[in-house]
């Protein structure tokens, strides 16, 4: 590619297959225009030559044929492109709001799902020519453009600021998230583009959205609330979420003033300066709820800074958590073998989670002086006649293996453990919560979780705590809740109509949100914040099904969408400046620079601040 | 490159990295290497075994599968719906796969300790539609004897939460 004087030759455009270009086309500029407008422009490579949020200043070499292709030539052919808006047949447009794993998962779905149908639509209108295929419904789209859109500068959701620091082989599915941009944008019939730090109800609203695209997917998740226990005391200083908790030792931009709480709790108020290292803090934690998020949290503060200096955690969480703490209880309401909750087909699971009791059964064994305490006699309370049954069947495999794992670790109350090391983790079953108490000596701040002893009741897989009335009091200067997150609706969602204010998730059929409107849901909004990452598979190729019949159905008699084009003009006439793919690669880069990092082995040093983030995209917010 | 052990075993990432020719305590990113499943492996030229994927929608989808190749990433290079989240290490249950009777016996007798590694197990326990003949797809290493085996995935169920119903906490 040439430029000469003011018209732009292009010698070698890129091999464009279409009926209308078949072969290498010598194209001077104002043809471009016109080309532009043509089918053929829309496999015109332009698009993924530069995204129009950068500036271009290199040449670069096209995906497709491997030419050089000038700077100049491609800031044409992104205007070109631009102007692409009306062709014959539109490409489906998507937003999907919340970059975390179920807004991923089900892009990816949606994706080849949709270019699936176009092949097999193209297939049968070629062998229609020839007359010996009847004709197929036609499929009214070319191609599909999907946008996600985040509030956070960052994507990946949980799997950034959920998923325990200490298990970086989860975070591995960041790599298959980010491969997405890759393989979606290498066709020339999708692409997938990124707006992080876009608040959809705040920057964009909602009902605006609707109508600038032809499906949109809610994924945004339940990070915004969390259950409450409904006790008193609950809001005494010293009580926080686990949710808060997580979030922070995470580095979670919003969450940063959690650290200072942590820090009056565990070292009270002397200076975080002239605490040793490995000192360990004599605090005393208790974690209400034995879910996998309680697990974590337990053995983030069992580990403390030496255990962790070789993951994400930010080097200014491992300066408050020092050598940890060295009192964490874990308390459950039900037995050991009960599950979390009774959801059809899921009573094989327990609240506890095998892998992440492993890992408490093996603190101490891998050097972290942490020992996981179990009494005896609590599980036994907890094995009545409806849990032995509980156990049998083949059902009862999980559940059999967590009260082997269970029983191997626990002692009797006679034992004295305490001595074997200097940090205890003391999982404790059957006591349920009913006040959190003020300390002596100071009113507002915790002192105290009182717990009545229960017992269960009820037949098989509905067994309910009782309480028994037997009182117990636990010293503790931190409380963190762990009994579940809860979701919000969006701002601008239709009342009550969709959104179950109690069950706390999007009203949807299938992911089909209730009403007449191109809303769909995916994810902890859709169903409820329970399960792994990878119940978002399953759990978006059933949002994608009704997207596909939502499309089919009713593809021909909407109006045509601006999509992409039409958010990117809204967010410029809002003064909002979203952080694209490129941008947040740019973040990435920073954050994995050596001279960031503590040591060889740690992954990255998460940048805290947004404004810091926004600075290294090289965006300035007004 | 990725040499599974003669008894797959999950691998850890550090380790992994180890035996890819990482340098200890050196950084995914610094050494530049992805644990992708692309390329690497018995090449092209290994002996292959046919087998066969039924799909989570009842189709079939029939494969060359190499001698010594892990079943994950014979998935990944026929194009076969089968995750893979964590990449192979044993730390999801996204490549959860079925097997026939016969096999999953075969596989458990020649394992050392005639029985799953607890990882194993521990992954399966959160796997979705779990079965008595469950493994996972990473921990499965092709071998001669697989020829005309059967690997089934789990099931698309539109049932996933029957029409309305919404999990009620306890």
């Amino acid at each position: 590619m040439i430029v000469e004087g003011s018209n732009l030759i292009i010698e070698k455009l890129p091999k464009i297959r279409t009926r209308t270009v078949r072969s290498w086309t010598p194209v001077r500029a104002p043809d471009i225009v016109g080309l532009a407008r043509s089918r053929a422009l829309r496999r015109c490579p332009g698009r993924e030559l530069a995204p129009r949020s950068l500036p271009v200043s290199a040449d670069r070499t096209c995906h497709w044929c491997h030419s050089t292709v000038s700077a100049t030539a491609i800031t044409h052919l992104r205007c070109f492109s631009a102007e692409n808006t009306d062709v014959s047949q539109p490409r489906l447009s998507v937003a999907v709001v919340g970059a975390g794993p179920s807004g991923f998962y089900t892009s990816k779905y949606l994706t080849s799902a949709v270019l699936h149908r176009i092949e097999k639509a193209n297939d049968r209108n070629d062998k229609r020519d020839e007359g010996d295929a009847p004709a197929l419904a036609p499929f009214d789209w070319s191609g599909i453009d999907i946008d996600i859109l985040e509030r956070l500068p960052t994507p990946y959701g949980l799997v950034r600021y959920g998923v325990a620091p200490d298990h970086p082989e989860v975070k591995n599915v960041e790599h298959d998230f980010a491969a997405q941009f890759e393989t979606s944008n290498n066709n020339p019939s999708s692409s997938l583009s990124f707006f992080g730090g876009v608040e959809v109800g705040k920057d964009v609203k909602l009902s605006a959205l609707q109508s600038m695209y032809d499906v949109v997917v809610l994924a945004y998740g339940c990070q915004a609330a969390d259950r409450r226990l409904n006790i008193p005391g609950e809001d005494l200083e010293g009580v926080l979420s686990a949710r808060e908790f997580v979030a922070w030792y995470n580095g979670h931009p919003e969450f940063g003033h959690i650290g200072t709480i942590v820090k009056e709790c565990l070292w009270g108020s002397s200076d975080i300066c002239d605490v040793d290292d490995d000192q360990v803090s004599t605090a005393k934690v208790v974690v209400v709820g034995q879910g996998n998020v309680a697990l974590d949290v337990a053995r983030i503060l069992a580990k403390g800074k030496r255990g962790l200096i070789e993951t994400d955690t930010p080097s200014s969480v491992l300066e408050i958590l020092k050598g940890g703490a060295s009192h964490v209880s874990i308390l459950g309401r039900r037995g050991h073998v009960q599950g979390a909750f009774t959801i059809k087909g899921d009573s094989h699971r327990t609240m506890l989670r095998a892998k992440e009791l492993r890992e408490l059964t093996k603190l101490n064994k891998e050097g972290h002086n942490a020992k996981l305490i179990i009494r005896r006699g609590e599980l036994e309370l907890g094995m009545n006649d409806s849990s032995v049954a509980e156990l049998k069947g083949a059902s009862g495999r999980p559940k059999t293996r967590i009260d082997i794992l269970l029983r191997d670790s626990a002692v009797s109350e006679t034992d004295n453990p305490k001595d074997e090391a200097p940090k205890t983790v003391c999982l404790r079953f059957l006591l349920s919560p009913t006040s959190i108490e003020a300390k002596d000596s100071d009113g507002g701040r915790v002192g105290g979780v009182v717990c009545e002893r229960t017992r269960l009741e009820g037949g098989p897989f509905k067994q309910n705590s009782v309480s028994t009335g037997e009182i117990e009091t636990l010293p503790a200067d931190l409380v963190l809740t762990s009994i579940g997150y809860k979701g919000m609706p969006l701002e601008g969602m239709k009342g009550r109509d969709q959104f179950d204010h109690q069950q706390s998730v999007v009203n949807n059929l299938h992911g089909k949100v209730t009403g007449d409107n191109n809303l769909f849901a995916s994810g902890w909004i859709k169903r409820g914040p329970s399960g792994i990452i990878g119940t978002n598979i399953m759990d978006a190729k059933d949002t994608v099904k009704s997207i596909m019949m939502f499309i089919e159905e009713n593809g021909r008699v909407r109006d045509e969408k601006d999509g992409r084009r039409g958010l990117e003009k809204y967010l410029e006439a809002h003064e909002t400046v979203p952080i694209r793919w490129e941008n947040f690669q740019a973040i990435e880069v920073a954050e994995t620079d050596p001279a960031r990092l503590r040591n060889d082995a740690q992954p990255r040093e998460k940048i805290l601040q947004i404004t810091e983030m926004e600075s290294i995209a090289g965006i300035l917010k007004q | 490159m990725w040499r599974p052990t003669s008894r797959p075993r999950p691998v850890a990432v550090s380790r992994h990295l180890q035996e890819v020719g990482c340098m200890k305590n050196q950084s995914q990113s610094q050494c530049g290497i992805r644990i992708r499943w692309h390329g690497g492996g018995p090449g092209q030229d290994a002996p292959t075994v046919n087998i066969k994927f039924i799909n989570s929608d009842d189709s079939e989808t029939a494969v060359a599968a190499r001698v010594d190749e892990v079943l994950l990433r014979v998935a990944h290079r026929t194009g076969v719906e089968m995750e893979g989240a964590c990449e192979g290490v044993c730390a999801c249950s996204t490549c959860h796969v079925v097997l026939e009777q016969n096999l999953y016996d075969t596989l458990i007798d020649e394992m050392e300790d005639g029985a799953l590694s607890e990882d194993e197990e521990d992954m399966l326990d959160m796997a979705f539609g779990l079965t008595h003949t469950s493994r996972l797809g990473c921990q499965i290493k092709i071998s001669e004897d697989m020829e005309g085996a059967v690997f089934q995935l789990p099931k698309a169920t539109r049932n996933f939460y029957v029409d309305g119903h919404v999990p009620q906490p306890h």
